[in-house]
């Protein structure tokens, strides 16, 4: 989900360059950034994904010829050869081989490690001829059914590369600390200068220089994210999960269309759709391919299970606004028939203790309060789209659209009361912590509560005081205030800040932190924890907690 | 670990023990001839079962029950911890007893048809029971066994086969169980007198009060109020330990029996109801009501059982009350289960075989009201990390109850599914399902 319309975003825009920017890569030609040469072959970077326990996906792209830029459909066909090691100097070895690429599939090369040990750390690298890649470090998954005193996870979505830096990258990355870094969807957007950046600023220019829509495009847009230093210094750090969330293909993408979708005057959308699909293929670490499905669960142990989810490529359209009866037509989906089956396959009392979900999108339900100025509720509208109307869902593009969908999940787990699930989502560019009401009616009295939900914000992209061109932390405190009264659920929501979040799992209880950005336009911003919350075993609700991470 | 030197009992007429308890009021214990009524030697481990019934893992809270709170803060808690079906207050204290599952004890539910007596009855006879208990197999090894129990029913089904036990009282009228008070009078009086080595303790008012909260809501302070005055009571218990010096000998196990679900007058599944427009079922189907589980009999014709049954599953099943329909055996229920068992959905409740027959809005036997609080706490060293039987790192050999005793191979199981963090830093951690291939039948 996008804050602004396509229409909304097309205005003048002050671009802004990014040359000189410390600590961010520069772009020469094409993508390819002009530290290249130092690289080597490798510029942009090492990455590793989707950790199990015996295997983890490596992947790198090469540039194994000045033409060879991303999306060129040009360079040769070459071998690269790849090995991890137990240790960061390669004395030794566990495994290596070669994997060919090419024009076809952007240079980019994807590697199943096997054979590893489960709940170790690895160092993996690549070369091509005389070039050797940057180290990068990884680790693979706990055993089944092993025991686990605790897991670490960066949390991270919606990074803008036009609306700031990825200094929230760096950060984590400097961490040391994290089994792997969830991303939970929007990791590149398909804008073009001027469409969408940091309010009216361009800090940096997408390349190519107009949306993408085809899959010269993505590639090309890919290629240029992967430039960045903060991102590619995370990506060698820890492996990420990944899933896609709209801006991957367009704006409220869904399986027929896009809002930011013109068929005809931009091809026809399966096609496009399908561009996106294997643009991410190739260049994200995630064991998915063209024509496969990206929805998958990875085990950690027996301490947690993480279903990553597609609200993309199955659901229906989206509701005009909240008062369409389409929001709770049984009919209509967010997730397809053969995901939710698989959903709930998991979502149950068997298995790993926490049932952790990679959600792209908000399923706690949220309803317009009644109590905002029309500036506010426009501000609100711009952020999430929807409606101003009082007490109906305000963003038909999440679970609020798809009642159904979402009952069915709710009522799953209040059924078989199925115990510690929370979900990871993000999306909507603000921090929340929301419990999920097993009765929005009766939430109010009884405060039941079938999972929680904990919502990272943005990297870079734009939220509500953007919007209201107003400084953090001042007229958005109302908006926050008027909803958490009016969805009293919601314990805890900023609209302002960007950053990231760091999610702590143990046995007792799944905590997360908020850390927020200084100034997300300058390089080298800081980040300071904004606050906690916790949720301890067998609750379901989310409460505040003290301090941050050990 | 010394040994009482006690009478083994024998088949016989009881005897009875008179003792002092709070407040002045008397309490009686009754014991097998022969049981000695003096307390064995000091130094032994000393393990305690406190079954908190009907109680909900999310409302043990350092606030609203402190001392159960602190209790679990230092022990070992299996915060995935699971009731098994029927999730009814008799099967699962069968099954903590027994470690069987119905199938092997003959103690499905709180309620059954007894085809032989063409009755629908509670399992409150002690020769209900077909599988021997912690309760009489401790005794085999020359120790003591008691029992306290808050319902008369459970005094019922467990019988003599304690070597003391305490016959509840005064029954409330309705509820038909002792307050937790006068049971916690009764326990710290066996505690302080006969002090068998295992004590098996029911405290219901939770659970009673919960079967009369309105909807969950409107009577929630009473609710609250009887976890709090039950929470006051386990800590009479455990001062009781310290201020005696037992504490320090002493295996605390506390658990529930299952949980509980609230619904509205207006979600109630009514199977007999739900036949009325078929009377050829209907005249051929018993029904044993058990809150949120129905066991259904056939009792028509042997020939036209597998068609009935399946046209009387195709019925319940359709009803947007019913979460699912089972046969007995997938869920190790046994034959006196009947032929099916169907479970309500969350919010809802089964009454039969009239509409008006179940109007507690409080009930439990379907999967919402599977997860229990389940902790191992107390002052020995028993359970603490790295000092845990070789019996409890293997989770198909877990028998908190009576591994203190046998301290390995124990012939017995805990019923209950436990997941989560592993007493003794064994294999048995949070998610794990303990799976019990050595249950015996």
């Amino acid at each position: 989900m996008n804050n602004f319309t396509r229409r909304q975003v097309l205005r003048s825009a002050v671009v802004v360059a990014a040359a000189g920017a410390a600590g961010t890569a520069l772009t020469g030609t094409a993508g390819v950034p002009a530290s290249a040469a130092g690289a080597g072959a490798f510029g942009h970077g090492v990455a590793s994904g989707d950790p199990m326990p015996d295997s983890v996906l490596l992947w790198t792209r090469v540039t194994p010829s000045p033409e060879a830029l991303p999306g060129s459909g040009l360079g040769p066909d070459v071998s690269v050869g790849w090995e991890v090691a137990a240790d960061p100097d390669f004395r030794k070895v566990v495994a290596r081989g070669t994997a060919n690429t090419g024009a076809s599939r952007d240079h980019t090369v994807k590697v199943i490690a096997g054979r590893l040990a489960p709940g170790t750390s690895y160092w993996y690298r690549f070369t091509l001829g005389q070039s050797v890649s940057p180290v990068g470090r990884t680790r693979s998954a706990p055993a089944a059914g092993a025991p686990v005193d605790r897991l670490k996870f960066g949390v991270v979505s919606c990074a803008n590369w036009q609306a700031g830096y990825f200094s929230s990258y760096r950060h984590l990355a400097s961490r040391g600390d994290l089994d792997a870094v969830l991303h939970l969807g929007d990791y590149l957007y398909e804008y073009g200068p001027g469409e969408y950046q940091a309010r009216d600023v361009v800090v940096r220019p997408h390349e190519p220089a107009h949306e993408m829509t085809q899959l010269a495009h993505y590639r090309r847009r890919h290629g240029q994210y992967k430039t960045d230093t903060d991102l590619q210094a995370l990506h060698a750090a820890a492996p990420f999960i990944v899933t896609w969330d709209d801006h991957e293909s367009a704006n409220d993408a869904w399986k027929g269309g896009a809002e930011n979708h013109t068929e005809g005057a931009e091809g026809a959308w399966s096609e496009r759709f399908s561009a996106a699909h294997q643009a991410y293929a190739e260049w994200m670490p995630v064991r998915y391919e063209p024509g496969g499905q990206i929805y998958r669960r990875l085990d950690f142990g027996s301490l947690a299970s993480l279903s990553m989810l597609d609200l993309r490529t199955y659901r229906d359209q989206q509701a005009a606004n909240g008062t369409d009866g389409a929001v709770s037509d049984p009919a209509r989906t967010i997730t397809g028939a053969a995901q939710m089956d698989w959903l709930l396959g998991n979502l149950k009392s068997a298995g790993p203790q926490w049932k952790l979900v990679g959600n792209p999108v908000m399923i706690a339900p949220v309803r317009v309060p009644s109590t905002l100025s029309t500036a506010e509720l426009a501000g609100v509208q711009k952020l999430m789209g929807g409606t101003s109307i009082s007490g109906v869902p305000y963003n038909v593009d999440q679970w609020d659209g798809y009642e159904a969908d979402r009952n069915r999940v709710v009522r799953h787990l209040r059924d078989n009361a199925v115990k510690d699930t929370v979900f990871l989502t993000g999306d909507i560019h603000s921090g929340w912590a929301c419990d999920i009401p097993a009765d929005p009616a009766t939430y109010p009295a009884t405060g039941d509560s079938v999972a929680a939900e904990l919502v990272c914000t943005s990297v870079t992209s734009d939220n509500l005081d953007d919007i209201l061109n107003v400084p953090p932390r001042t007229g958005s405190v109302a908006v926050e205030n008027a909803i958490k009264a009016a969805n009293p659920h919601v314990k805890y929501l900023d609209f302002d800040s960007h950053g990231y979040s760091v999610l702590d799992v143990t046995a007792a209880g799944v905590r997360m932190d908020w850390y927020v950005l200084t100034e997300r336009t300058a390089a080298g911003s800081g980040s300071t924890l904004s606050t906690s919350f916790n949720v301890q075993t067998t609750t379901g609700k989310v409460t505040p907690a003290q301090g941050g991470l050990a | 670990m010394s040994r009482s030197s006690i009478n083994r009992p024998t088949p016989g007429r009881r005897q009875f023990l008179q003792l002092a308890a709070a407040g002045g009021a008397a309490v009686v214990l009754s014991a097998a001839p022969g049981t000695a009524w003096a307390a064995p030697a000091a130094g032994r481990t000393r393990s305690y079962v406190l079954v908190v019934d009907g109680c909900r893992p999310d409302e043990i809270t350092p606030t609203l029950t402190p001392r159960l709170a602190g209790l679990r803060a230092v022990g070992t808690n299996f915060p995935a911890a699971r009731s098994l079906p029927v999730m009814e207050t008799i099967p699962n204290h069968v099954m903590m007893m027994t470690g069987v599952r119905p199938d092997g004890s003959g103690v499905p539910a709180n309620a059954i048809y007894d085809r032989a007596e063409g009755v629908v009855r509670d399992l409150d006879r002690s020769t209900d029971l077909h599988f021997p208990t912690l309760l009489d197999r401790l005794q085999e090894r020359g120790l003591t066994t008691g029992s306290v129990l808050s319902k008369k029913y459970l005094y019922g089904i467990f019988g003599a086969r304690a070597s003391y036990r305490w016959e509840p009282q005064p029954l409330l009228p309705v509820t038909g169980h002792a307050p937790d008070a006068a049971t916690m009078d009764a326990l710290l009086a066996m505690v302080g007198g006969p002090d068998p080595d295992f004590v098996f303790t029911n405290l219901g008012d939770i659970d009673r009060v919960g079967h009369s909260d309105l909807s969950g809501t409107t009577l929630r302070a009473a609710r609250e109020s009887a976890l709090a005055d039950t929470d006051l009571q386990v800590g009479r218990f455990i001062d009781h330990l310290k201020g005696t010096g037992k504490w320090e000998s002493s295996v605390v196990m506390v658990l529930a029996d299952h949980s509980m679900d609230w619904s509205i007058p207006t979600n109630v599944v009514s199977v007999d109801l739900i036949l009325q427009s078929r009377p050829e079922l209907q005249s051929n189907v018993r029904i044993a009501q058990n809150g949120g589980a129905d066991l259904l009999y056939w009792t028509g014709p042997d020939a036209e059982r597998a068609a009935g049954m399946a046209a009387v599953e195709q019925l319940v099943s359709a009803h947007e009350g019913v979460l699912s329909v089972h046969k007995p055996a997938d869920l190790r229920l046994g034959a006196e289960a009947g032929d099916l068992v169907a479970y309500c959905r969350a919010g809802w409740r089964f009454s039969d075989p009239y509409v008006a027959s179940n109007p507690i809005p409080g009930n439990h036997g379907h999967p919402a009201t599977e997860p229990i609080p389940f902790f191992i706490s107390g002052g020995s060293r028993w359970w603490h990390p790295g000092r845990c039987p070789r019996s409890l790192q293997e989770p198909s050999m877990l028998h908190p109850p009576s591994a203190p005793f046998t301290g390995s191979k124990p012939r017995t199981a805990v019923t209950t599914e436990l997941r989560g963090p592993a007493p003794c830093g064994s294999d048995l951690r949070a998610g794990q399902t303990v799976r019990r291939p050595s249950e015996e039948r």
